[in-house]
């Protein structure tokens, strides 16, 4: 994302009216992309007043009733969105030291590899998860850890554990564990390409100098690739916490059922739920979605500005 | 983002096969080990896919019975599941409906995003405001509802154009342009101009050509994203099955599977159109995929896409 600046060629200062005349046909081009960024982001932007009102569809923004932060306090009073708040917490939580590992540990292992067409083999199967919908793997998930389904049995038989559907299960990290095993299934040969990339820039002179020292593949991996790679692990680390609040709990909405709510229910499938299923309280919906956007962002912007003081990178 | 810088694969090999090595007891295990974990993945990420290709092929009333993994097919080898999906209305309405979707999004999308992306790159008193004015979208958002409500005033719930149209306006794949257009040489934009070709022509003729190298890895982007896309469907066209893409229709024939079996002379092939439908959705993609392996892993790496 980084301003890239290859063109040496710099525009001499000019007026606006001339600027206009001379560039008013590249302004014409940016017309499209401008109408609809306007449209279908920056007014729903101002749409997040909702949060503060008794919205109603027929009444429309400017016609409903003002109740301050009525929303919030009936949010944050109810029995639901406490519960959605604390899950949101402990899968991003899960997701950010599990889940953020893995394609770590993957990339290292494939470092290791000596032949290249076993690598690339691998490494493509790896990605294939990856372009799976998420509507399909929910499903497959749904029927692996269905009470007769292929994990609960291998469950069972090696860890002699009950045979039942998983998904039903309301037991604390059940629903956790699937839901990040999931995502590491899914994610982590691509969540492994820029590591790869990463270690393929490091210099085999290193690797030269401690083999001929004598040092094991092991230590090789500990003492050079690692600490080599440990801008982009930072880095990752960082736009994985500003992410981890936000992104990616869609699919709870294909897995969840009511009786799982208390272990399954998001901030993200809560506010979907109070818009678009019956009894639909947009108000507060929105409150919600604006709560968790704001702590999004947040977190964002401190794990941004604590990158750029740790690693010297950042992503704006 | 970091920039980085790939090595060629004869630097690699030249440096690995140069290397002084004395590899003791303990490297060989290590070696075994990773060759063999490596391989597990590899297989852990897609035999739940080969399960369902498996399946779709197997009779369906041993099928109901089998616990465990599908390795091959059980009984004989039918189609019957695939017929079913030739003679469901729906299903074929869904399968066109998600083409249409995923062509038009990317087409559209693609042509705003060369625009405003050529736009951006353009040296003009306005370019960092316009940079920046994108840039912001993909930091902020209004959220779920506010968004629903513009497209509700817009006239779009419950019509095609809430699931085409959001799905053009990525701002990712427009900086992605801009950077793509920037790394054109400016002679060549120079040249064009001399030569009294317009902005559009300059853009669509010279310029593009080049640029194709990101374009290729944003319109195979957009691809996926749209195909693989549900969310919109569920909240702007719940009721409207004819315009369902084939995802929900995926995900309503998984939830009702063993509905048929309720019936007094259940017919078991049914049981296998939810596989056929599953290997329909998914074969496009994977048969594409690997063709593009490499330039997709660019994408990742210049453009932090996540797919």
């Amino acid at each position: 994302m980084a301003a890239n600046t290859r063109s040496g060629y710099r525009a001499p200062k000019v007026s606006w009216g001339r600027d206009f005349k001379r560039n008013w046909p590249v302004y014409v081009m940016f017309l499209p992309a401008l109408i609809m960024t306007v449209v279908l982001h920056y007014i729903p932007m101002f749409g997040i007043v909702m949060a503060f009102q008794d919205y109603e569809v027929i009444k429309g923004v400017f016609g409903s009733e003002w109740v301050g932060l009525e929303n919030f306090r009936t949010l944050f009073g109810g029995a639901e969105f406490p519960t959605a708040l604390r899950n949101t917490i402990c899968i991003a939580l899960i997701k950010c030291t599990v889940g953020f590992v893995m394609p770590i540990i993957f990339a290292c292992l494939l470092s290791l590899l000596k032949s290249r067409r076993y690598k690339r083999t691998v490494q493509t199967f790896s990605y294939l998860p990856n372009f799976v919908a998420a509507v399909i793997v929910c499903s497959l998930v749904t029927e692996f850890v269905a009470k007769d389904g292929p994990i609960t049995l291998l469950l069972s038989r090696v860890f002699g554990l009950a045979n039942q559907n998983w998904l039903a299960s309301d037991t604390i990290p059940v629903f956790w564990i699937i839901y990040v095993v999931m995502g590491i299934w899914q994610g982590i040969g691509w969540g492994s390409i820029m590591y790869v990339a990463a270690i393929a820039t490091v210099s085999g002179d290193f690797y030269e100098a401690a083999a001929i020292d004598g040092a094991t593949r092991m230590q090789r991996l500990f003492k050079i690739t690692i600490p080599c790679i440990m801008p982009t692990i930072v880095m990752m680390f960082v736009l994985n916490i500003g992410l981890s609040f936000s992104v990616g709990f869609d699919s709870i909405l294909l897995l969840y059922m009511p009786s799982t709510y208390n272990v399954a229910d998001t901030i993200y499938t809560y506010t979907y739920r109070m818009a678009f299923t019956s009894g639909a309280n947009y108000g507060l919906s929105a409150a919600s979605g604006l709560f968790q956007s704001i702590v999004g962002t947040c977190l964002l912007l401190a794990s941004n500005y604590l990158s750029k003081k740790v690693s010297d990178s950042s992503l704006f | 983002m970091i920039k980085l810088k790939r090595k060629t694969k004869e630097q690699e090999d030249t440096r690995i096969s140069s290397m002084v090595e004395h590899p003791s007891k303990g490297d060989r295990a290590i070696d075994v080990f990773v060759v063999v974990l490596c391989g597990l993945i590899a297989f852990c990420s897609v035999i739940p896919m080969w399960h369902v290709l498996m399946s779709s092929l197997s009779d369906g009333k041993l099928l109901l019975a089998h616990e465990g993994i599908v390795w091959l097919p059980i009984g004989e080898v039918t189609l019957e599941g695939y017929s079913h999906i030739f003679k469901d209305a729906s299903i074929l309405q869904g399968y066109f409906n998600t083409v249409l979707y995923t062509f038009s999004s990317t087409a559209l999308g693609f042509f705003i995003a060369a625009l405003a992306g050529y736009a951006m790159s353009r040296e003009t008193k306005l370019k960092n405001v316009m940079i920046l004015m994108l840039m912001t979208t993909m930091l902020f958002s209004g959220g779920m509802v506010p968004t629903y409500m513009v497209i509700r005033a817009l006239g779009w719930v419950g019509t095609r154009w809430a699931l085409i149209i959001p799905g053009c306006t990525n701002a990712m794949f427009m900086i992605m342009m801009m950077n793509a257009f920037r790394a054109v040489p400016q002679e060549m934009y120079e040249a064009a101009r001399i030569d009294g070709a317009g902005h559009f022509r300059t853009m669509s003729q010279i310029m593009l050509p080049q640029a194709m190298n990101l374009g290729t890895v944003t319109i195979l982007n957009s691809v996926i994203i749209q195909w693989n896309s549900w969310m919109p469907a569920t909240i702007y066209t719940p009721n409207n099955k004819k315009l369902w893409p084939l995802q929900l229709w995926i995900r309503q024939i998984s939830a009702n599977n063993e509905n048929f079996l309720r019936s007094a002379n259940p017919d078991y092939s049914r049981y296998l159109i939810r596989y056929a439908v599953i290997v329909a959705a998914v074969l496009p993609i994977v048969i594409l995929f690997p063709f593009f392996q490499d330039k997709l892993e660019k994408g990742v790496i210049g453009g932090g896409v996540k797919g």
